[in-house]
């Protein structure tokens, strides 16, 4: 269990963030610069808030109107650097029992070999970290962490330094570690994919600030506001006037798109005239055969568009639609067949669907 | 042939590395860790001694030991400390003058530690004390050690300001810079060479050896 909720000004920046943890993992995302390290260090007292309060399982650790302000050894938290932080005058196995301070020495030692062996680091026990590979330092830097048994981890960028695939096989690491030791985790990362496989909550920060906290599928599929949309790569985002909203349905209009019909999110009182903002995944853009007629069920969200540029991406290609009379550009992903079949190229007149289920709006 | 002379700048130049390394250590993990007002001020302090003429540095250091200041005074009457020629205002014109020599160097070690490897030790349970002990020095050891050679050399070779402290009393306050010049002066050319031999022998052995264990450690 962590609460915390802190509050410190600098020059030009400045972060205010309130959150509550369970035993869970949560990935603290946002763009470089949002403010995603300075929390770590608030929280873990490395640098020292200017109001607000944190507490570790009911133990407040510091709160500005009460004047606790618990020195660092005495917070138990587990913090992995970014850099890992190893002593580089130390073998693996004494940066991991430099963890395990405080138990006898037959204790320590046990709880050595068990995280060496946890973490895969049989076999190395006697090297020093620069014998190491990046990928055998951050376990260690783990290892030792661990030892210490902390009531909560927090983990700095832990995987940014590393290979790709070396990030893939610690990221699965990390999660068994965690099903293991079910310790209240911050996970900070800028990387999208990062995000997804590890955070079951995620929390979004931009400049300071949290702008959505929630289950993963609600933050990447529902984002709460448009900079979200943008993290987490939504990349067709428009404004959009409300002409009306029937029950689960409203109904925008936006200039070079023209009306566009979409369930309206819930919880959400939107009335006619007021802006909106809405998107669709590339992906998800339905490209229309120009030789069929429109039934029915597609009369909706139909846009006209002459392409731009098509990119390939691998299987796929990134078609850039102008709509309208100004510059907006849609963005549609199709698979390489449709492409071709199509003869989807750069200038051709094209008709797409933006189908109903697939438009998220943001109040 | 006075052997004096030596026995006295050995003692003088151990008696004030010991000094200017423990004062050192402290002012360099102030200035390469804190964040305090004056900070600007005692960094450009604790240098002066590589700029100013040791004499000058002398002189000031006779006027505030001397009886003719409060500090001075007090030094002599309430502590019974004499510095005002006698050996231990050698030291005194040694440390302040070999401290810069110590603080350069542990300063950047102190500083080449970083701070994320001392707060990784505090966030795994280590008081101040235990952090600077296991983590601090023994990665700053090789930055401390040249300082500290530095130092001590810088000690040993002292003149003017040792000269204006101490004086130049053979037997009591005469040190080897002092005494060579002494030689040189009333012609004793046989002792100048002796003692210059002895003292450019030892410089050279104390920075070779200490070069080649500060770089052939790892």
């Amino acid at each position: 269990m962590l609460e915390l909720s802190l509050k410190k000004a600098f020059d030009g920046f400045s972060i205010d963030v309130g959150l509550s943890l369970g035993p869970e993992l949560l990935v603290l995302f946002g763009p470089s610069g949002a403010g995603k390290s300075l929390l770590m260090k608030l929280v873990s007292g490395i640098l020292r808030p200017d109001e607000g309060s944190v507490s570790i399982d009911s133990r407040v650790i510091f709160d500005s109107a009460s004047g606790v302000d618990l020195p660092m050894r005495q917070r138990r938290i587990g913090f992995v650097f970014q850099d890992y932080a190893l002593f580089s005058h130390m073998t693996v196995r004494d940066n991991i029992a430099y963890g395990a301070h405080g138990l006898s020495a037959p204790e320590a030692r046990e709880s050595v070999a068990v995280l060496v062996t946890l973490m895969r680091l049989g076999g190395l026990e006697a090297r020093y970290p620069h014998e190491l590979s990046g990928g055998q330092r951050q376990r260690v830097a783990l290892a030792r962490t661990l030892a210490a048994r902390p009531r909560i981890l927090l983990l700095d960028e832990p995987f940014s330094a590393l290979d790709y695939q070396v990030r893939e096989k610690l990221r699965a690491d990390l999660l068994a570690i965690h099903e293991l030791f079910p310790i209240t985790t911050i996970l900070v990362t800028h990387d999208l994919e990062e995000a997804f496989m590890l955070g079951t909550r995620v929390a979004v920060i931009n400049n300071g600030r949290l702008e959505q906290v929630g289950g993963r599928e609600d933050v990447f599929y529902r984002p709460a506001t448009r900079n979200v949309a943008r993290f987490i790569g939504m990349r067709n985002i428009f404004n959009g006037v409300v002409d009306g909203v029937d029950g689960g349905t409203i109904i925008m209009h936006n200039p070079d798109i023209g009306i566009v019909t979409a369930f309206a999110p819930p919880d959400a009182r939107v009335r006619p005239g007021a802006r909106v903002s809405f998107c669709i995944r590339p992906e998800e853009v339905i490209v229309v055969r120009p030789d069929r007629a429109l039934g029915h069920m597609a009369m909706e969200n139909v846009v006209e568009g002459v392409i731009t540029s098509a990119l390939a991406k691998g299987s796929t290609h990134i078609l850039f639609l102008r709509v309208g009379a100004s510059e907006t550009l849609l963005k549609v992903e199709v698979p390489n067949f449709v492409r071709r079949k199509l003869a989807l190229a750069s200038g051709a007149a094209t008709r797409v669907l933006l189908k109903k289920e697939s438009i998220w709006v943001i109040p | 042939m006075d052997f004096f002379p030596l026995y006295l700048t050995v003692k003088v130049s151990l008696v004030s590395t010991v000094i200017t390394v423990a004062v050192g250590c402290a002012v360099s993990l102030a200035l390469a860790r804190k964040v305090f007002p004056g900070k600007g001020v005692l960094d450009a302090l604790v240098m002066q001694p590589l700029v100013i003429p040791p004499t000058v540095l002398g002189y000031y250091l006779l006027v505030a030991f001397g009886r003719s200041t409060g500090f001075g005074r007090f030094l002599g009457d309430t502590l019974g400390i004499e510095l005002v020629f006698t050996w231990k205002g050698a030291v005194v014109a040694a440390v302040i003058s070999s401290l810069p020599l110590f603080i350069q160097p542990a300063r950047a070690a102190f500083e080449g530690v970083g701070a994320d490897v001392e707060n990784a030790a505090r966030l795994l349970g280590r008081t101040e004390w235990q952090v600077l002990r296991t983590i601090t020095f023994p990665l700053a050891w090789r930055g401390l050690l040249a300082g500290a050679v530095m130092s001590f050399a810088r000690a040993t070779g002292e003149f003017g300001a040792t000269l204006m402290v101490a004086g130049n009393i053979p037997g009591r306050t005469q040190t080897l810079p002092i005494a060579i010049y002494d030689a040189v002066q009333s012609g004793d050319a046989q002792s100048a060479n002796v003692l210059v031999a002895i003292i450019t022998v030892f410089s050279f052995a104390v920075i070779y050896i200490t070069g080649r264990f500060v770089r052939g450690g790892r």
